[in-house]
């Protein structure tokens, strides 16, 4: 319902959480603090788009085991690190992860705040990016065996001819499965068609 | 063939024989007083025998008187000699008593003398030829004399003496001799005796034949005496074994001293030295020497002490530097034992020149002092690393909070309320970072701790003050279990509370994990020993399997730490003379202790 941004504070220092809240919350951000990565996971999700602020050395659970987890539940939340000592080796790790940024403690405000702005551009953009991917993902649900089939060998490139050679049928019939894919995936041109299936990643499933 | 003339020519001859046997004995050993009396006494029973043979074959009144007279003075000699031997060989006769005997024998000896024709005779009607056992001999016959008596009665206080004698001499232990020689001449002399009365007054027609009485005495007399020479030669064998087995003793002692390698010592309990194999140059010099010359005049008391634990508690090692004769001086390690020689206490003592392996020592000590200077190192760096990124902390903290401060500020109407907080959370978070500066301070000056007087329960006080957020944070149950009298220790606080730090927080993060199970945090000081022992009990994940590497440096269960937070810990009690370790629980956990002595020995 209230819709200013939302960003987690992560961190086992309770009273760093507090600071920072305060902090956040005069910058008009909706705050939720936990005290560490199992807490959080226990938790409802926030809605998207959000930011973490994620220290790295907790006990138990650690930041880059969170942010592992994250990324393998297809998460749209952002992720700051901040942490108290960090290094190189960590803070390459965190960002091929996708991490926005790597801060250190203290930190200044306004780096604070700008990578999480930046965090939660990339978080509604990561968001877009998922809502439409479903919904691709939906019209492909659609289509019928063949039909996908067809919409692979058409994306690889392959003529009519031969894609009925391989399937053991007559270029017509391609012609016609070929028109309903292009319907059913709601693409204009064979160029839109590749970038639909670039997205759902089936071009390169060879079979 | 006669056989009167056999029997008395042979108990002559015997006798003869034994009485030159016994001279030769007391010529070679003149002390040998009972040889002579046994000599003298041979000698006159073969006087006795040759006369008696005589009278046997007398056939004249007046010859026989003449040799009646050679007669009676052998019988007194004999009785004499007799005296004296007893005298000598049983040494327990009464003076009085032989002097009585002696005196009646005398005096039967004048009257023999005195009266006419002699005491055994008042007068003498004639000889008489006699068949004795088949042989023809010569028998008085005549009145005799009442003279006699004193004879008869001086032989049984003779025989009163023998009793006497062997009777005080069988008191005194000697059984053997006292029955077979006492007995025997009571016996013989009161047969004797008795046998002469009976042929006196003509109740018995029989030659006198008191020489073969006295030949008995004279037989037991001889096996006696030869038995104690056998006995006195098996004793001299004897000795002379026991002193070549002495010798031998001696010689394995002399070989042992002077073959052993290192020192070895006798000295009495005063510290006279008795030998040593290593003897100084001038022997003179060794004479009356005490051990005490040969160490420097610094190292007595603890020789002494050494020495002296030697003889109260049997034996004692030490090590200590042996001066030698040109002052140079080398380790040596010693090991004494107490032995008794001649019921004095004394000390045998090894010395074994130990220079090298001293010198090993100090420089292994060198190196280890130099690795704990490196460890000292690391362990600084790691401490300052640990205690940056605990600066940080509190400055993360008062940064964002005045921040947060200036942006209320900011606002049209700053919230009071939420300043004062704000305020109030900078300065806990100050005096959190001065205090981490203040032990930052006291980690980077140390060379050698500083020790003050520390109550146990302030240390874990305090510490439990200063890890309050985390404990709060962790959700831990936290129990405290300090007794009310505990001694103060002398310590160096800070690393002391460092370590109690690092224990705890190692025990939240153990516990981290427990879930459902909740988490139990024991913290407990109990005196133990001579200084207290302090327990970090949890209820975590426990310790890996081998627990042991957990305290080597670098090692790690954690992703963010450098494995050093044990490593320092034990390196600061060992720095107190203390021992830090840890042990499984026998439920759940770990527990980590460390024990401080009340005051480290510092070096």
């Amino acid at each position: 319902m209230n819709e200013s941004p939302s960003v987690i504070l992560i961190d086992d220092e309770n009273d760093l959480l507090k600071a920072l809240r305060r902090l956040l919350k005069a910058e008009g951000f909706q705050v939720a603090c936990h005290t560490s990565a199992a807490d959080f996971l226990a938790a409802a999700r926030p809605p998207s788009p959000g930011c973490i602020v994620l220290d790295e050395s907790m006990p138990g659970m650690t930041g880059l085991d969170l942010q592992r987890e994250l990324v393998a539940e297809g998460s749209t939340l952002a992720i700051v690190f901040l942490t108290a000592r960090g290094d190189i080796p960590m803070s390459v790790r965190a960002m091929k992860a996708g991490a926005v940024d790597f801060l250190t403690k203290p930190v200044k405000d306004k780096d604070l705040i700008s990578s999480i702005r930046t965090g939660l551009k990339k978080s509604s953009e990561l968001e877009l990016n998922k809502k439409e991917v479903d919904e691709l993902r939906q019209r492909l649900e659609t289509l019928t065996d063949r039909e996908r089939e067809v919409l692979r060998f058409v994306t690889q490139g392959l003529p009519n001819k031969k894609i009925a050679s391989l399937l053991g049928l007559v270029e017509q019939t391609i012609k016609v499965h070929r028109s309903r894919v292009m319907t059913k995936m709601r693409a204009e041109s064979l160029a839109q068609l590749v970038v639909v299936a670039e997205r759902l990643g089936i071009t390169n499933q060879e079979s | 063939m006669n056989w009167v003339i056999v029997v008395w020519t042979g108990a002559t001859s015997a006798s003869l024989i034994l009485a030159a046997i016994h001279l030769f004995v007391w010529i070679r050993n003149r002390k040998a007083w009972a040889s002579l009396m046994f000599c003298l006494m041979a000698a006159c029973t073969a006087g006795m025998a040759g006369c008696e043979l005589a009278m046997m074959r007398v056939t004249d009144v007046d010859q026989l008187g003449a040799i009646l007279q050679w007669y009676n003075l052998s019988r007194w000699a004999v009785t004499l000699a007799l005296i004296g031997f007893i005298h000598f060989y049983l040494g327990s006769g009464r003076p009085w008593l032989e002097l009585t005997v002696i005196g009646l024998r005398t005096l039967a000896l004048l009257l023999n003398l005195l009266v006419s024709p002699n005491a055994f005779y008042s007068s003498i009607d004639g000889l008489n030829r006699i068949i004795f056992f088949g042989q023809a001999v010569t028998v008085v016959e005549g009145i005799p004399n009442p003279l006699i008596l004193v004879g008869q009665v001086s032989l049984l206080v003779l025989a009163a003496y023998l009793v006497d004698t062997t009777w005080r001499a069988y008191s005194a232990g000697a059984y053997n001799r006292a029955l077979r020689v006492g007995s025997s001449s009571v016996f013989f002399v009161l047969a004797l005796s008795l046998q002469t009365m009976l042929v006196l007054w003509g109740v018995v027609e029989a030659p006198i034949m008191t020489s073969l009485f006295f030949l008995g005495i004279v037989g037991v007399m001889a096996f006696e005496l030869s038995e104690d020479m056998l006995r006195s030669r098996r004793l001299a064998e004897n000795l002379q074994q026991r002193e070549a087995d002495l010798l031998r003793e001696r010689k394995l002692t002399d070989a042992v001293f002077q073959g052993a390698p290192g020192l070895l010592f006798l000295q009495s309990q005063e510290g006279i030295i008795r030998r040593w194999n290593k003897r100084p140059a001038n022997p003179s010099e060794f004479i009356d020497t005490k051990i005490h010359d040969f160490f420097r005049k610094e190292d007595h008391s603890a020789l002494s002490e050494s020495l002296e634990k030697t003889f109260s508690e049997g034996s004692a090692n030490f090590e200590l530097d042996l001066v030698h004769s040109d002052g140079s001086a080398t380790r040596h390690f010693f090991s004494t034992v107490q032995i008794e020689i001649g019921d004095k206490p004394h000390l045998i003592g090894i010395g074994i020149d130990v220079s090298d392996e001293h010198a090993l020592g100090l420089e292994l000590a060198l190196q280890k002092e130099k690795l704990a200077r490196v460890s000292q190192i690391a362990s600084m760096s790691e401490l300052s690393s640990s205690l940056a990124h605990e600066i940080n902390q509190p400055l993360a903290i008062i940064l964002s909070n005045a921040e947060a401060a200036q942006r209320q500020l900011d606002l049209p109407v700053p919230n009071q309320n939420e300043l004062r907080e704000i305020l109030k959370d900078i300065v806990a978070a100050d005096i959190r970072a001065a205090d981490v500066i203040r032990r930052l301070r006291s980690i980077l000056q140390r060379g050698q701790p500083v020790l003050k007087p520390v109550a146990p329960s302030s240390l874990l006080n305090n510490v439990l003050r200063l890890l309050k957020t985390d404990l709060d944070t962790s959700g831990a149950l936290v129990s405290k279990k300090i007794p009310k009298r505990l001694p103060n220790l002398l310590a160096d606080q800070i690393p002391v509370e460092q370590v109690l730090i690092n224990l705890i927080k190692n025990a939240l993060e153990a516990m981290h994990e427990n879930g459902t199970r909740g988490k139990s945090l024991i913290l407990s000081c109990a005196a133990e020993g001579s200084g207290v022992r302090f327990s970090v009990r949890d209820n975590g994940c426990g310790l890996p399997e081998s627990g042991d590497w957990i305290f080597e440096a670098f090692h790690t269960t954690k992703p963010s730490g450098l494995g050093l937070g044990l490593k320092i810990s034990q390196t600061i009690i060992q720095a107190h003379g203390g021992r830090l370790w840890a042990e499984a629980n026998k439920g759940r956990g770990t527990s980590f202790h460390f024990h401080l002595p009340l005051r480290p020995e510092t070096t």
